[in-house]
Formats: C-alpha cells, structure tokens, sequence
C-alpha cells in the first residue's frame, strides 16, 4: 500500500496511438472503497485509461501503480479485477460455468478454493441461469454479468469496469451496485457516459483528458 | 521500462497449465466432427503414401534409413510432421484464435506468467498431435503392413518426447512472431513445410542439392525423423539423435519463452493486444 493511502495511483498518465494523444497528464489517486467515475463520451480515453491500470496497454508516459506495484506486473495483475471489453472475451462455446472456473484456476492456487468462489459469485449475483448456458447463447446482458463476475474472482483491491450497466436491465444493474457495496475496501475505476452511474461514485473525472 | 512478464521467470504451476489444456480439449470436443474428420484425413494421407510406394514398389530401399520399404519411410515422416505441425503450429494457432475471439487480452489480465501462457496455450495441441502420431503409426502397421518387430521401444518414446520438447520450441517462437504480426500463421505454415522439406520427411535428404543437405542438418526435425526411423527399424542407434533433440529443447525453449515475452510486450506497447 503507498503511504498516503491510496491504492491506485497514476502520475502524469499520457498514451499515444501513431500521432494521436489519447490521454494526457492524467493524474489520479484512489483509496480503498473509494468510487471514481471515468466520465465522457465514446472514444474520449476512458477505457485506455482502464487498459493502462490492467496492464495490456503500458503508457507512453508517466505511470501507474495499484498498492505500490507497477500496472501489468505479476503482482499487481493478482491484485486487480477486469471487466473490460465484455462480449469478446469469453470463449463461446463454453457455458458461463465452466468459464469462470477456467479463469478461477488462474486466480486460485488451489482448485477448490477457485471452484467455490465461482459458486459463491453465481449465488451472489443471481447468475445461475445464465452461467448454465453456452456463453454463444447469451444476450450482451448476460455476457455483462459473466464478466462481472469473473472480475470479482480473488477478491481484487482494485476494480476495473468499462461501461459495465450498459446493456444491463434495472435488476441487474441493482446486483451490480450491491456487490460494489458488499465490498467496502475494493477501489473501483468505472468508465461510464451515463449520468446515473456517476451518481452513485465518489468522485467524477471528465473525459476527455 | 522493462517487461511486466520478468525473464527469468518462476516455474510455470501445473495447475494453471492444466486449466488451459482442459479449456482447449472442452472447446475442440464441442466440434465433434473434427475429430472424425481428422481420423479420415489421417487414413487418406496414409493411403496415399501407400499408393505411391506401391507404384515404386521395385525401388531399392538402401537409402531409407532402415525403413524396409518407401511407405515404412513415409509414415515415420507423417507421423512426426503430425508432431511438428503440432508444436510448431499449435501455439500460432491458439493465438490467433485468442486474437479473433477477443479472450487474450482477458486472459492477460489474469496473473499469468510467460511460460504458463505459452506452454499452456500450446500443450493440448502439441499432447493431441502426439497421440495422433502414435495413433497413424498404429493403423501403419495394423492396416499397411508396417512392421515394429525390430522397434526399440524405448527409442521410440525418448525420441517422441524429445522430439515434441525440442519442436515446442520452434512453436513458441512461431507464437510469438503471430503476437506481433497477427497472421502470422502463413509464415509458421511455410516454415513447417520448409522443415519437413529439407529434412527428409517424405524422402531421403540425399537427393536434395548440397546447400539444402547442409540447412537440413541442423534442423531438429532431422534428428527426429532419423531418430524415430532407427528407433522403429533398426531397434538402436537413436542416441545421438536423442541428445540432439535435448540440447536443442533445453536451448530452444528458454529463448522462445523470452521471446514470447518480448511479443507480449510488443503487443501492450502497440495496443494491439485487443486486435486482431
């Protein structure tokens, strides 16, 4: 953990693609349970801000850190949950199910421990119909909701949400702020356009940067 | 800034490599037909090399490495091109369906280091591959008169096995060129088939011109088609082959873990992780 007691810390965050600045300067420190609302239109950064916080993406310039280790290492990827770009990245012909427990396997060192914490998330969110399907067979809803469960696998100090009510209905959009709330010492990053996701954070940063 | 992927890096965990290899036998048996189809591809190819060696039936067989006919010679070359078309072929492949489905930059998110990743994204390939080879060389010699009466079979197996170690090597490698250019997968296809052409797959490598011998030397390909064929027809002389395989493997694979890195930090450099 840093010592002024934030969780995640980005310094002058810039990120290029060829010519075109996507980000710049941004500067940005989270504490633990703390909710920070990436806000703006498509296309203004908000979700390769998220990308350099996960790791796939490494800044042009400044940096990022999650508890005191550098963004994309090891330990900091252990420390981190994402639910970044929703409808590909499961693998289709697989039920919700036996996704999560392949991701879970990767979290947990020990297969059991893995398999009830996926049981747990099903029971938490009220998925299990959905995790019983093939995920080819599943609405962007429904995918949504996969995703956000596989991104509170391991019990992440820092979570990364890229637009995650988009598709959902009022029911589940209500899952979703209720697990956040169940998790009081998580940080989570949201990258959101919709003013009543903003609402309910912390804190608001406007995009474009 | 260095990697986020530290070379050297920590044994891979078993577990993690499993999981990947479960993952990959769940998604392939979800396409039932695929394994038929393999099964007759497999027979058709035996067929034809059993056609052709009919057809050349009087040929002398001096120069076939023990192989007592060309059809004996030909279904060793299947079988390890089976292997090496696996191992080489099998991480390109699950890379860029990783890439096209999306679920690479989902599983590079997760904490998974360098060798898990490559090794498990290439090992229910590279397993598949081998039983498949073990599978033709049972139908040669069930269906086509292929005789093992003379097999060392514990040849058989050590140059199997390191012949899939030191061929894996070559895949990871091809997997990290297809991380970085994508459609990388024509290039490990012309590369496998290069190999198998200068390394006597199909025929002996005598009759090739003297500058493809000399390329063809120092392929592992070569080392596991002569391994394998004095294993099966002569009962001995593999050792030296063996040893080839290994040293290359315990050489080869370090480098193409490294350089699978050296992909993946290529691709979050670039942003093109999520691309396909």
């Amino acid at each position: 953990m840093e010592s002024n007691g934030a969780v995640l810390s980005i310094e002058s965050l810039n990120r290029r693609f060829g010519r075109q600045e996507v980000v710049r300067s941004l500067d940005l420190a989270v504490e633990p349970g703390q909710r920070v609302a990436l806000w703006g239109p498509n296309g203004s950064g908000k979700s390769t801000v998220l990308r350099c916080v996960a790791g796939t993406l490494i800044p042009t310039a400044g940096s990022v850190q999650i508890a005191g280790y550098r963004a994309g290492d090891l330990p900091a990827r252990r420390l981190v949950g994402a639910s970044l770009s929703q409808e590909r990245s499961f693998y289709l012909r697989l039920n919700g199910r036996t996704n999560l427990l392949f991701f879970a396997r990767i979290r947990y060192d020990n297969q059991r421990e893995g398999a009830r914490a996926v049981d747990a998330l099903i029971e938490e969110l009220e998925i299990a119909d959905i995790a019983a399907q093939r995920v080819d067979r599943c609405s962007t809803g429904m995918v949504q909701q996969l995703a956000l469960a596989r991104a509170l696998l391991g019990d992440p100090v820092v979570l990364l949400l890229d637009e995650p009510t988009r598709s959902l209905d009022a029911d589940a959009r209500g899952r979703l702020w209720g697990a956040l709330q169940r998790r009081p010492k998580a940080a989570a990053l949201i990258a959101t356009h919709l003013d009543e996701d903003v609402k309910l954070c912390d804190e608001r940063v406007s995009f474009p940067v | 800034m260095t990697s986020a992927f530290p070379f050297p890096f920590s044994l891979p965990r078993i577990g993690v490599i499993a999981a990947l290899v479960r993952r990959d036998y769940m998604v392939q048996r979800s396409y039932r037909l695929v394994f038929v189809l393999d099964v007759f591809y497999g027979i058709v190819n035996l067929l034809v090399f059993y056609f052709i060696s009919q057809t050349f039936s009087d040929a002398s067989t001096a120069d076939l490495s023990g192989a007592p006919t060309y059809f004996a010679f030909a279904s060793i070359g299947i079988a390890i091109t089976i292997v090496l078309q696996a191992a080489s072929g099998g991480l390109a492949h699950r890379i860029r369906e990783e890439q096209l489905t999306g679920t690479l930059e989902a599983l590079t998110t997760q904490p998974i280091t360098v060798p898990e990743l490559s090794f498990g994204l290439a090992a229910f390939q590279f397993g598949f591959g081998m039983i498949r080879a073990a599978f033709y060389l049972l139908l040669s010699g069930v269906f086509f008169g292929v005789s093992f009466s003379q097999t060392d079979w514990v040849g058989f197996v050590t140059v199997l096995i390191a012949s899939g170690a030191a061929l894996a090597s070559i895949g990871v490698m091809l997997g990290a060129l297809v991380l970085v250019m994508k459609r990388g997968e024509v290039l490990t296809g012309a590369i496998t088939f290069a190999m198998g052409l200068v390394s006597g797959a199909f025929f002996p490598i005598d009759v090739l011109p003297g500058w493809l011998q000399a390329i063809g030397s120092i392929v592992p390909t070569r080392f596991a088609y002569d391994g394998l064929r004095s294993a099966i027809f002569e009962g001995g002389g593999w050792g030296g082959d063996a040893v080839a395989l290994i040293v290359f493997a315990i050489i080869g694979l370090p480098i193409g873990v490294w350089l699978f890195g050296r992909g993946l930090l290529h691709s979050r450099r670039a942003g093109t992780i999520s691309q396909y």
